[in-house]
């Protein structure tokens, strides 16, 4: 079910093209990431999806609500920090927002603050911050959730733990528009990546077929052999030789590792690795820059 | 309605009740003011002019305790909430601008009622000045109607949204406000061209109103059309301020 449209979105800033024709839907039940280099548009973007700037021209339109605030939560990159007001205080307040609001006890636990109810928000860690600040975002229960950069300041147990709550968010059919400089993170979880380049959307589709579009594999074995035997066989980016360990880039690794067969006798400690999110972005971008 | 009095509540806490500044800077500022001029600093008056004095002076306080509310620690508390991200919060919550300002509002104006009140109750103590409960409840709505357009001036100068800038700008405005207007000393002591200055502010024009009800005189239309002016002038340049900001993605209002 499409739960958010985004129908030809253009933003200029002056004669400075920001976002140019962007087209989207949003299904439910799904994880998406937004990702791109600095300046691509992501913040505008979101900025623009939950009304805080204006677009020059386009639609926005949340389909299964006619008020989009009460079915949306959102988790800006800076954290909330009310002064002289205490944990529990803005909890019950940020509730009272909402026409159906998780309980109380529901979102102490998600911040996991039970035993910091009392304290004031300002005497809070940076991590305690950001936990409190996702339990403020699921308040109203929404169905759409808009996380920007969600784990910064969060240390790595509290990082695991946060994507295994978003994991457990998405089988019970909440929506998640997330971006995040942690690549390797987004890789785990998204169920689509959206990758904003040059203003507009270059990329929009899982992991496996950013890979198979954009993918370089790296294949490294040790043999005595010389470069030259290998240099002969198809799909090869780059060969490095170090003594005799062999890292072969390739852009098909199941050929490669086909062709690569007969020599298996002459080869020892054989291993394929994936390129990273990181990697294929960056690929990406090199590839496809104006 | 919930979230509202929910809002309501919160704001009472964070902006009143947990807040020393404004105890300091609302409520005893404009009483040792208050004590300061007509108790300490005054000798060989007359007593007729004294008993004027003492009056006309709680009558300037008054408003100067709703300049100090409605300018400074409105303007302060936008601001606080804009560096806190609290604005941008709200902003992205069902509650309507129209219901944090609002709140907020009711706040300031109580938080200026209890002002008024303080004072009085130290000029019927200190100066044994005497003032019907019917008068005091004239003056005290006038003024906080006053307010309104105080809290539209604060609100303005939360636009700026650096603190140094808010500072600047709350003492440029408010102190000069107060000494060209007459309420730190009288005006007619003041260069004429200076009092012609200041006869056209609003917080003077809030002054004769006040003094008006204070001493059972005849009121005039013209010091409400004055105020009824400023309030439109306030309100165009915080909606033109307002629309160039969000066009620029500078607020969340």
């Amino acid at each position: 079910m499409t739960i958010l449209e985004i129908q030809h979105i253009n933003k200029s800033f002056g004669k400075k093209i920001i976002l140019k024709d962007i087209n989207l839907q949003i299904e439910s039940s799904s994880i998406i990431a937004l990702v791109g280099a600095n300046g691509a548009g992501k913040t505008t973007l979101i900025n623009i999806i939950l009304n805080l700037i204006p677009q020059t021209s386009g639609q926005i339109k949340f389909l299964t609500n006619d008020n989009w605030k009460q079915i949306t939560g959102v988790m800006m990159q800076d954290n909330i920090v009310l002064h002289r007001i205490t944990v529990k205080e803005i909890i019950s307040l940020t509730r009272s927002y909402f026409d159906k609001p998780l309980s109380y006890e529901e979102l102490l636990n998600i911040s996991g603050l039970k035993d910091h109810q009392n304290n004031l928000m300002t005497g809070l860690s940076g991590g305690q911050k950001r936990r409190l600040a996702f339990a403020l975002a699921l308040a109203g229960n929404p169905e759409i959730l808009f996380l920007d950069e969600p784990t910064v300041g969060m240390d790595s147990n509290a990082r695991n733990d946060f994507w295994q709550e978003i994991d457990r968010l998405k089988k019970s059919g909440k929506t998640i528009f997330v971006t995040s400089h942690y690549l390797e993170e987004l890789e785990n979880i998204a169920d689509r990546f959206l990758i904003l380049q040059n203003s507009t959307i270059a990329f929009d589709g899982t992991i496996k077929q950013l890979r198979s579009r954009e993918g370089q594999s790296l294949i490294e074995f040790d043999s005595e052999l010389n470069q030259i035997d290998f240099e002969n066989l198809s799909n090869i980016i780059s060969i490095n030789l170090v003594g005799h360990h062999f890292q072969i880039i390739t852009n098909d690794v199941n050929q490669l590792v086909t062709e690569l067969t007969p020599y298996l006798k002459a080869i020892d400690n054989l291993q394929v690795k994936q390129s990273t999110l990181d990697t294929l972005l960056l690929n990406y971008e090199e590839n496809n820059h104006e | 309605m919930n979230k509202f009095i929910f809002q309501t509540k919160i704001n009472f806490k964070r902006i009143v009740l947990r807040n020393k500044a404004f105890f300091f800077f609302d409520m005893l500022l404009p009483i040792v003011f208050y004590i300061l001029y007509t108790k300490i600093l005054v000798s060989n008056v007359p007593a007729s002019y004294l008993k004027v004095w003492n009056e006309d002076y709680l009558v300037s306080m008054m408003i100067y305790a709703c300049m100090l509310g409605g300018i400074i620690t409105t303007a302060n508390t936008l601001l606080e909430d804009e560096m806190s991200n609290f604005k941008l919060f709200v902003t992205l919550s069902p509650l309507s601008n129209f219901q944090y300002y609002g709140s907020m509002a009711i706040v300031l104006i109580t938080l200026n009622l209890v002002s008024s009140i303080a004072l009085t109750a130290i000029a019927m103590i200190v100066n044994h000045v005497s003032i019907s409960i019917r008068l005091l409840f004239e003056l005290i709505s006038i003024n906080l109607l006053g307010t309104i357009l105080l809290i539209l001036i604060g609100v303005l100068i939360s636009f700026a949204r650096k603190p140094n800038t808010v500072n600047l700008l709350t003492n440029l405005v408010v102190f000069p406000l107060a000494i060209l207007s007459g309420l730190w000393w009288p005006i007619n002591i003041m260069p004429t061209w200076l009092q012609n200055i200041g006869k056209v502010m609003p917080t003077y024009q809030l002054s004769v109103i006040d003094k008006n009800i204070l001493h059972q005189t005849t009121q005039h239309i013209g010091p409400f059309i004055n105020l009824l002016i400023w309030s439109f002038i306030i309100f165009l340049i915080l909606f033109i301020v307002n629309k160039i900001q969000k066009e620029k993605g500078l607020v969340t209002q």
